[in-house]
Parts: C-alpha cells; structure tokens; sequence
C-alpha cells in the first residue's frame, strides 16, 4: 500500500535523513545510499512543493439560522 | 357612518400593538443613552433621545452583548410596543454602541471585564499545528480580506483542505453566525486550527468582534483559534481570546503556513550541506588512511635503523678490537724481516721502531 505521507512528514523525514549524514551513525559505506534515498525524497518534495494545490470548500451550511 | 368600534383597553392596545408589529416589525434606532439602570439583575431599562425626543427602550440583561451606560451613542434593533399600562416602548433585542468615542469605551469596560474573569490569560494560549493539512476559516466570503487570505494561502503551500463557513462578519447578526459555525467546527472536530477572517472597516464595522458572547465561545473553543481581523492597527476582542492574533487575514495565511519558495531553497540546501559532509568524510577518511601509512613507515624506517647501528656499532667494535695500534697498546711488538741468524730485523713497539740483529733462531717447544 502507498504511504500517504503529508508535505510536512515529507520535511520531517528528509531532516532525519540529512541529520544523519551529521551523526555518529554516519557510515562511508551506507553513505551513496542513504544520499541517493535523501536526494529522491528532496525531488518529491520539491515536486509536491510546485504542485500541491489547497482543496477549498465552501460549506453549505446555513450559519444564519 | 360606520360604528366606530369600543374596545376595552386591553383590546385596544392587543389591536395597537398588532398595528405596530405590522408597520415596524423590526426597527433601527440611533440615539444617546439615558437613565441606564438593570432592575432585579435580568431586566435593563434605558431611553434613547436626541436633541427633542425621548423613547423608553426595555431588553434582558442576557441580550446585552456590549457594556453601554449613560452618555453612550448606541443603535438597537427591536420592536416598538405598547404595555398593558399604556406606556409606549421599544423592547430591544440587540443594541451596538455606534462611533468611536462609545465603541471605545464599550471595548475597554468589557475588556476589563473578561481580563479579570481570565478570558485572556496567555497560559491558555495553544501553539497552531506545524502540520497544518486540515483548517477551518470563519469569514463572508464576499469580502476582499477573504480572498486575500485564500491568495496568500495557495501562493504559499499546498495540501491543505480548507473548509469555509460563510458568514456575515459585521452587523448584528454577526457574532451570533460566527458563534454558529464556531459551534459546527468544534462538534465536527476534523480540522486542525479555526481562521476567524475580516478585512479593514470602520470601528463600527469591527464592533462585531467585541461581542461578549463571540469573545466567550472564542475563548471556549477547544480547537486553536486565528484571528485575523481588520488592519494592523485594528484591537477587537476576540484578538485577546484567540490563541494567535495576526494582523490582518494575509498575515494569518502567512503565520498558518510555510512558504513553499524558501522550502524548496532549504531543501537543495540541506542536500548540498548532505553533498558536502561526505566528501569531507571521504578526505578525511583518505587523511587518516594516509597518516596511517606515514606512520607506518616512519616506524618501520625508525625500526630498520636502530638494527643497522646496531650491527654497525658490533662491527666497528670488531674492527676496533683488530686495530695493530691496540695491539701495541697491549704492549706487543710487531717484527717484521727475514727470521735467520746474523739478518736485520724490524721491532715495532707502541712509541718505538727498532732494528735488531738476529742471533739465534730454534723452534718453539
């Protein structure tokens, strides 16, 4: 099943993911990888970034009864 | 001639008043307020005059919305009516001080008032949701501050579903339909944060947020309120009691979200920063390789060296030890020629070089 994932949690995850490259975790090894993941997840949300679009509804509800 | 008809009084005025409800089934008067008192705690009495008349005007406590008090230049909306004691009244169902003097002094008598009572307290104060994807605006949607919250709001981010409750956002009936859809949102709970949204007006257009009952059911909400209410200099009520004030509905849409330009920014930042650590790694991991083998070889260099003077020092000891001059030294002598009777031969000391003739040669026992 697909993640749907908020922009935000997209955000929070590409952080944690960076932070690692800081950490003690940090492995050359596991480096290229976790680069390649970080960098797929930054073009997603870049691309949600460009493209989301707000979804506005009016409500029909009569508020002046 | 028709027969006029004969009433008895309690006819007369059922039929006046009737007559009165048919011409004047609701009225706006405007007029300075005037031997203001509450009798028995639930009933207000006051006049409404102006420079030549005067009109009794009679509400429930409960209906007053706003402090007013002598001198106050208000509007109500009600019904004229003639009581069973056949004095003529208006019995009003809402009153608004009108102009700025009264509008002043209405605001701060009530905001004293719901201070005191804790309305505003900013331990109360909830922070918004980071992750904003579902929210409630409270606003007319005819108005321009509306849409330049909506503006503001899709040129910023994105994936939120905003639900709109229309209301009127000045006037009488105002307070009364925000407090409505403040109602619907928080019994529905689906969304995150409550936008309450209205351009710049005239103090009078924004006295419907000072509203008593607005600014309670503000303060009672369990779902974060916004305001976003007039201009930057614009004060109403119900700032105080919502968790965050902005100072006018684009700058609410600016505090509700992230902007989407400075986030894609930050996110190539943060991946050039990633780029940049490991190929710092990498140096650095070739830094230590490479001082590794320095090392390396300065110990194994270090290692070779001590042996070699070692062995160099156990050889030149040896040649030492084979050196002729220590020998003499010893106290032997070196001779050298021909070893035959009656020949000349050569006697090397340490100091001395002798030559002496042999006399006698016999081989050793």
């Amino acid at each position: 099943m697909k993640e749907n994932k908020s922009l935000n949690q997209k955000i929070e995850e590409l952080d944690k993911k960076v932070e690692w490259f800081y950490s003690d975790d940090f492995k050359l090894e596991e480096a290229t990888e976790n680069y390649k993941a970080a960098a797929k997840l930054a073009k997603e949300i870049e691309g949600d970034l460009l493209n989301l679009k707000n979804e506005i509804e009016v409500l029909t509800e009569d508020f002046s009864k | 001639m028709a027969e006029m008809p004969k009433l008895t009084p309690s006819e007369f005025i059922a039929v006046t008043n009737e007559t009165l409800e048919y011409s004047f089934s609701g009225v706006l008067i405007e007029g300075e307020v005037a031997s203001f008192k509450v009798n028995q705690g639930k009933w207000v009495f006051f006049d409404l005059k102006d420079e030549e008349s005067s009109i009794s005007c009679f509400m429930t406590l409960w209906g007053l919305k706003m402090p007013i008090e002598d001198g106050m230049k208000v509007v109500v909306r009600g019904v004229p009516k003639l009581t069973k004691w056949g004095k003529f009244s208006v019995t009003v169902s809402d009153v608004r001080p009108v102009g700025e003097g009264s509008l002043k002094k209405s605001f701060e008598i009530l905001k004293k008032k719901l201070t005191e009572e804790g309305l505003f307290d900013s331990a109360k104060k909830r922070a918004l949701p980071k992750d904003l994807t579902r929210l409630g605006v409270i606003s007319s949607t005819a108005a321009a501050g509306y849409h330049d919250f909506v503006k503001i709001l899709n040129a910023r981010w994105g994936g939120i579903k905003v639900s709109v409750a229309h209301t009127q956002v000045q006037g009488f009936d105002a307070p009364a339909q925000i407090i409505r859809a403040l109602r619907y949102f928080n019994e529905r709970g689906d969304v995150q944060v409550i936008a309450i949204l209205r351009g710049g007006g005239s103090a009078d257009d924004l006295a419907a947020f000072n509203d008593k009952e607005l600014v309670r059911a503000v303060a009672a909400s369990k779902i974060p309120v916004i305001t976003g209410v007039g201009h930057e200099v614009d004060e109403t009520l119900i700032d105080f009691a919502a968790d965050v004030r902005a100072s006018t509905p684009s700058n609410a849409a600016e505090i509700l979200t992230l902007d989407r330009k400075a986030e894609i920014q930050k996110v190539r930042q943060a991946m050039v920063r990633a780029g940049q650590i490991v190929t710092q790694k990498i140096d650095q991991k070739i830094l230590v390789e490479i001082k590794g083998k320095i090392k390396d070889v300065e110990q194994r260099s270090r290692l070779r060296i001590g042996t070699f003077e070692s062995e160099l020092k156990q050889k030149m000891k040896t040649i030492e030890m084979l050196n002729p001059e220590k020998v003499l030294k010893q106290g032997y002598a070196i001779l050298a020629g021909k070893i035959s009777p009656g020949s000349v031969v050569k006697i090397t000391t340490e100091t001395k070089e002798i030559k002496a003739e042999v006399k006698e040669v016999y081989e050793r026992k």
